[in-house]
C-alpha cells in the first residue's frame, strides 16, 4: 500500500500533465485572433460625391492630377494619401504613421493607364492600422481616389490576394497593365515575433469603374 | 488477481498515451494556402490597319458563343480601339462591312486565345486583295527603367520605311504590314521619325520609364504619318518585393510552436508512465509474495 500510492500519484499527475499539453497543442491549432474584423460592411461610410471623371482612352497618355485622397466606402476606410518613393534598400516606402496610407510616385497615377500603388499599414505595435480591414474587400467592392484638382475616379475590385513576403510578384503588382487600374498593399498573414514582420503581404487588385 | 488486471490496464492506457503523445507531437502540416484558381482577365484591342480596305465592323465573340462581346462600328483605317478587359479563354474576331447584318458572313475571321494577365492587339492588315487579321501579343514588361517601342508599318504607299530615334535607327527596315519586335529605349522625350523614300513623319514621344509604346504608321491624307500609343504603363523603378506594413498589434496570438505543448505531452507521458510501471512491478512483488 505505501509503495503504490506514490505510483498511483505520479500516474495521476502524469495524466494531468497530458491532458494540459494536449489541450494547450488544440489552442494552437486553433490560432485565435486577437482583434477579428467587423463583419462586411458595418461601419460603412457613404460614397464620395463628385465628378467622376475618366478622360476618354487616346492615342496620348491620359494626363490625370495625383491623388489626394483615399476613400473605401465599404471598410469606413477614409485618407489623405501622402506621397511614397523608395527605401534605400529599394523596397517600397511605407508610411510613417499608421492611420495614412500613402501613393507610390513612381507609379502611375489613378486613373491614369496603368497600376497605381497605394500602400497603407494593417497595424500598430497596439492596434489596427488604416489597413485593418482591407482583406475583407471582394470583387466589385467600390473605391474612390480624390485628385488634386478635385476630381474623382472610381475602382472596382477584382481580387483580393495573400502572398509570402519571399514570393511576391512583383511583375503582376508593379508591372505594366493597358488599363487604369490600384493595387492597394498590406500586410498579412502570420506575424514573425522574432524579425517583427508579417510574413506575408495582402494586395486588392482594382480596376477603374468603365466609363 | 484483481491487481493483475488493474496494472495491465494501467500499462496498456500508459503505451496508449505514450503512442497518443507521439503523433500530436508530430506537427500538422502547415495548412496550404488556398489560392482561388480563378481564371483571370486578359486584354484585347481591335485595329483597322489596311489603307484601300473601307470601313469595318469588328466583331469580337467568346468562343461557341454566337452573342458577340463587343461590337466595334464603322471602324475606319487608321482606328485602334482602346484595350478592353475580357475574361481569359478562346474568342474569335470577325470584320463584315461596315453597315452589313450581324448575322452574314463576315470577310474575314481569326481565332485567339487569351491568356489571363495578356494583352492581345488583332489588326486587319495588308492590302485589301490580301487583308488578313493579324494577332499580336503585346509585351506588358520592361526592362528596370526603361520604355518599350515596337513599330507597326501599315503604310502601304511607302513600302518600306526606317524608324529612327532622335536620329538613331531603331527599326532599321520595316516592310508594308509588318510588326516589329520590341526595342528597349531609355526614359525620355523622343523625335520618332519614320523614313520612306518618298516621305517623312515625325513626332515627339515621351517615353516613361516602365511603359509600352507601337508606333502606327500610316498612310496620311498628305503623306506619311505616325501616330504613337501608349498601350500600357507600370512603376518605371519597381519597388524591390513587398512592402512592410505591420508592426503586429493585431496579430493572431499564433499559430504558435506545438513544440513547447508536445514537450508537455512528453513528459506528462513519462511521468504516468514511470507511475504505471511502479504500479505493475508493485503488483507483481505483491503477486509473488502472495505465491501466485
Amino acid at each position: 500500500m505505501s509503495f503504490r500510492r506514490p505510483a498511483a500519484i505520479i500516474f495521476a499527475a502524469g495524466l494531468v500533465v497530458i491532458a494540459a499539453g494536449t489541450g494547450g497543442l488544440m489552442l494552437t491549432r486553433h490560432s485565435t485572433l486577437a482583434m477579428r474584423p467587423v463583419a462586411a460592411g458595418v461601419g460603412a461610410l457613404p460614397a464620395p460625391t463628385g465628378p467622376i471623371v475618366a478622360p476618354p482612352q487616346s492615342a496620348a497618355p491620359r494626363p490625370v492630377a495625383a491623388p489626394v485622397s483615399l476613400t473605401i466606402p465599404l471598410i469606413g476606410v477614409t485618407t489623405k494619401l501622402i506621397r511614397l518613393g523608395l527605401a534605400s534598400d529599394g523596397s517600397l516606402q511605407v508610411p510613417p504613421t499608421t492611420s495614412v496610407a500613402g501613393w507610390y510616385t513612381g507609379s502611375p497615377r489613378p486613373g491614369a493607364t496603368g497600376s497605381a500603388i497605394i500602400v497603407g499599414h494593417i497595424d500598430s505595435v497596439s492596434g489596427p492600422g488604416v489597413f485593418f480591414r482591407l482583406p475583407e474587400l471582394r470583387k466589385g467592392d467600390q473605391v474612390y481616389i480624390r485628385r488634386a484638382d478635385g476630381t474623382l475616379v472610381k475602382f472596382l475590385v477584382t481580387s483580393v490576394r495573400q502572398y509570402l513576403k519571399d514570393q511576391f510578384p512583383t511583375q503582376a503588382v508593379y508591372g505594366p497593365t493597358p488599363d487604369a487600374e490600384l493595387r492597394l498593399i498590406t500586410c498579412g498573414g502570420a506575424f514573425d515575433s522574432a524579425t517583427g514582420h508579417y510574413l506575408s503581404n495582402i494586395v486588392v487588385y482594382a480596376t477603374e469603374a468603365s466609363r | 488477481m484483481r491487481f493483475t488486471r488493474i496494472t495491465r490496464t494501467i500499462r496498456r492506457i500508459t503505451m496508449l498515451l505514450a503512442a497518443a503523445a507521439l503523433l500530436l507531437g508530430v506537427p500538422a502540416a502547415a495548412a496550404a494556402h488556398a489560392s482561388s484558381a480563378t481564371t483571370g482577365t486578359g486584354w484585347i484591342r481591335l485595329a483597322h490597319l489596311s489603307p484601300n480596305t473601307p470601313a469595318v465592323d469588328v466583331y469580337l465573340y467568346s468562343f461557341g458563343n454566337s452573342n458577340a462581346e463587343i461590337v466595334l462600328h464603322h471602324v475606319a483605317y487608321g482606328t485602334v480601339s482602346p484595350y478592353e478587359a475580357v475574361t481569359a479563354g478562346d474568342y474569335s474576331v470577325a470584320m463584315r462591312a461596315a453597315g452589313t447584318s450581324a448575322t452574314s458572313q463576315p470577310v474575314l475571321s481569326t481565332s485567339v486565345t487569351i491568356d489571363a494577365d495578356h494583352a492581345y492587339t488583332v489588326a486587319g492588315m495588308g492590302p485589301e486583295s490580301g487583308l488578313r487579321l493579324q494577332v499580336m501579343d503585346d509585351d506588358l514588361t520592361t526592362p528596370s527603367g526603361k520604355a518599350l517601342v515596337r513599330v507597326i508599318q501599315a503604310s502601304l504607299k511607302q513600302q518600306t520605311v526606317k524608324v529612327t530615334c532622335d536620329g538613331k535607327t531603331i527599326v532599321p527596315k520595316a516592310s508594308f504590314a509588318s510588326v516589329s519586335s520590341y526595342q528597349a529605349i531609355p526614359a525620355g522625350t523622343w523625335t520618332m521619325a519614320a523614313i520612306g523614300s518618298g516621305g517623312t513623319a515625325t513626332q515627339s514621344v515621351t517615353l516613361a520609364a516602365g511603359t509600352v509604346h507601337t508606333l502606327v504608321v500610316l498612310d496620311g491624307s498628305n503623306g506619311l504619318e505616325m501616330i504613337s500609343l501608349e498601350d500600357a504603363a507600370g512603376a518605371g523603378k519597381p519597388p524591390l518585393g513587398g512592402a512592410s506594413t505591420g508592426f503586429g498589434g493585431t496579430a493572431p496570438h499564433g499559430p504558435g510552436s506545438p513544440l513547447p505543448w508536445a514537450a508537455l505531452i512528453g513528459a506528462g507521458s513519462l511521468l504516468a508512465l514511470t507511475g504505471g510501471l511502479r504500479l505493475r512491478r508493485h503488483g507483481l512483488s505483491r503477486q509473488l509474495h502472495s505465491g501466485v
